[in-house]
């Protein structure tokens, strides 16, 4: 073989980084400059998540605690779940509630509240209700108090009003109305929700947890202990297209947003390039077509390398 | 008696959650009601330790002049004006503390976190090279839950997805389990002799 091609087969294998963080930058960047239309597969560990929420539509007995246990740092993948789960329960008149356990996660409760209301006319204390930051040391206690009375276990909201006396906790009582608990975090903290709110008092648990963190939740997906996970990105996006798809839809015959269907969801394409939808509630969507991008570039370097040793060492053979 | 007492404590508070664990008693409740009391009035210790530790660390710094001790400055800064924002202010929408939050926290550890991205890009490139049969299966399946991640995956087949979700859930699963079926047994070991007072390092000062 000619020198200068097995020169160039020795060069792929070992490329400068600098160039792979270049592409790598490039091919993350333009996509979320330049957003374009591409498939958005809704699988099951969304949609039970969506269909067990969106059983509580209307029903003032029922509601649901998310769980912030992230800072910043992980919020372009946990964000876009939290803003589509608000925005679902707003649409459908679902009662919810939000607790966080880190300083720096108290700021992202309000933004995450703020930019899902504007659109809707809701009241705090009455739709939604944000318990505000609780210390990590009283998680254990809140997490068990809440299995025999809500308000006794968190005393105060955010904005220092007694719990007891908002109009939202009718009917509120202990994990039987407060049936669902969404843990969104960048570790494995949703562990602690199944050991203590669902072994010892029922509740459902779900997850929405960062990529990396999916495969350490798996196991407790498999057994049933997390009724439902959001994986990343990935699960953001689908339940960004189920909240446009369903709850947000309206027509004659459902002004109100339509009833989950396996048929509807795997027909329909919503569009993000228009206005049809508003920036917020397709950033997931945006940012799904980067990360397409992105591992396919990885994959690419990858193949290159590996054509690069494969043609080197047949030549060392 | 420096170590017998929190020893003594440790050990009848153990044995005493043990049982309020299994025994649903209103003796029980009162004492879980008592010790979340007790909780909520320590935990705004830790944070004063915190803070005097973060100022005793870095306040050494600035008066040694170690290297790169103007960051202490910043550290310190940072926590004095941030949490004077939160004072003076409060922590609503349209403040000081949360411009802070919006402007600078945000999108500084946001930044740290994307940095992986580069990371891994680099190292997937470096490391996954068939070199031999265990590495080809590792990168075959990175490659094919790579795919099954994002829309393209589903677009080229429908079986990557599913492929996808099979090593997550099959050869992932069993793995996981292992490990944790590991810690589990590591863990209750470990309460086990902490509870008996055979495990005491946890107490410091050596022996």
């Amino acid at each position: 073989m000619n020198k200068n091609v097995i020169k160039f087969f020795d060069k792929i294998q070992n490329i400068d980084r600098r160039y792979i963080y270049i592409v790598v930058a490039f091919s993350i960047i333009i996509p979320l400059l330049i957003p374009f239309n591409s498939p958005t597969y809704v699988t099951k560990p969304t949609s039970d998540i969506y269909k067990k929420i969106d059983s509580f539509a209307g029903d003032k007995t029922k509601a649901i605690l998310m769980s912030f246990t992230h800072d910043a740092s992980t919020m372009p993948e946990l964000f876009p779940m939290e803003v589509s789960v608000l925005r679902h329960c707003f649409e459908r008149d679902i009662k919810v509630f939000m607790i966080c356990w880190l300083p720096a996660a108290a700021p992202l409760v309000d933004y995450a509240i703020n930019t899902a209301k504007e659109d809707f006319d809701v009241q705090a204390g009455v739709d939604y209700c944000n318990f505000g930051y609780k210390p990590w040391v009283l998680r254990l206690p809140i997490m068990l108090g809440m299995g025999d009375d809500v308000a006794k276990a968190v005393k105060t909201d955010s904005q220092g009003r007694k719990v007891e006396n908002l109009e939202i906790m009718k009917n509120i009582k202990n994990y039987d109305d407060l049936n669902l608990v969404i843990d969104f975090a960048a570790s494995s903290s949703a562990i602690q929700w199944i050991t203590y709110a669902r072994a010892r008092f029922g509740a459902n648990i779900a997850a929405g947890v960062t990529a990396v963190m999916v495969a350490d939740n798996y196991p407790y997906l498999h057994t049933g202990q997390l009724m439902g996970m959001f994986r990343g990105l990935k699960g953001a996006a689908e339940y960004e297209k189920m909240v446009d798809v369903f709850a947000a839809y309206e027509s004659e015959d459902h002004p109100n947003g339509r009833p989950f269907s396996k048929e509807i969801i795997k027909e329909t394409s919503v569009p993000i390039t228009g206005d049809t939808v508003p920036y917020k509630y397709k950033k997931a969507r945006i940012g799904m077509n980067a990360q397409s991008v992105a591992h396919i570039m990885m994959i690419f370097f990858i193949l290159l390398g590996n054509i690069g040793y494969f043609i080197t060492r047949k030549k060392e053979l | 008696m420096k170590r017998q007492i929190p020893l003594i404590i440790i050990i009848t508070m153990g044995f005493m959650f043990v049982a309020h664990s299994f025994i649903p008693h209103k003796v029980s409740a009162d004492f879980f009601d008592w010790f979340q009391d007790w909780v909520k009035a320590v935990s705004p210790f830790a944070v004063s330790l915190g803070i005097m530790s973060l100022f005793m660390v870095h306040g050494t710094k600035i008066k040694r002049k170690v290297p790169n001790w103007q960051y202490s400055v910043i550290t310190l800064s940072g926590l004095i004006f941030t949490a004077l924002a939160g004072f003076i202010w409060g922590t609503h929408v349209g403040t000081p503390y949360m411009w802070l939050f919006e402007n600078v926290q945000m999108p500084m550890s946001a930044t740290m976190f994307a940095l992986l991205a580069f990371y891994i890009a680099s190292a997937a490139y470096k490391a996954f090279r068939a070199r031999s049969a265990e590495a080809t299966v590792l990168l075959i399946a990175a490659v094919i839950v790579m795919l099954g991640q994002v829309p393209l995956g589903a677009m080229i087949s429908k079986w990557i997805p599913e492929a996808s979700t099979w090593i997550l859930n099959v050869p992932n699963l069993a793995a996981k389990r292992a490990i944790m079926i590991g810690v589990g047994l590591g863990i209750t070991a470990t309460s086990l002799k902490i509870l008996l007072g055979i495990e005491r390092t946890y107490l410091g000062g050596g022996d």
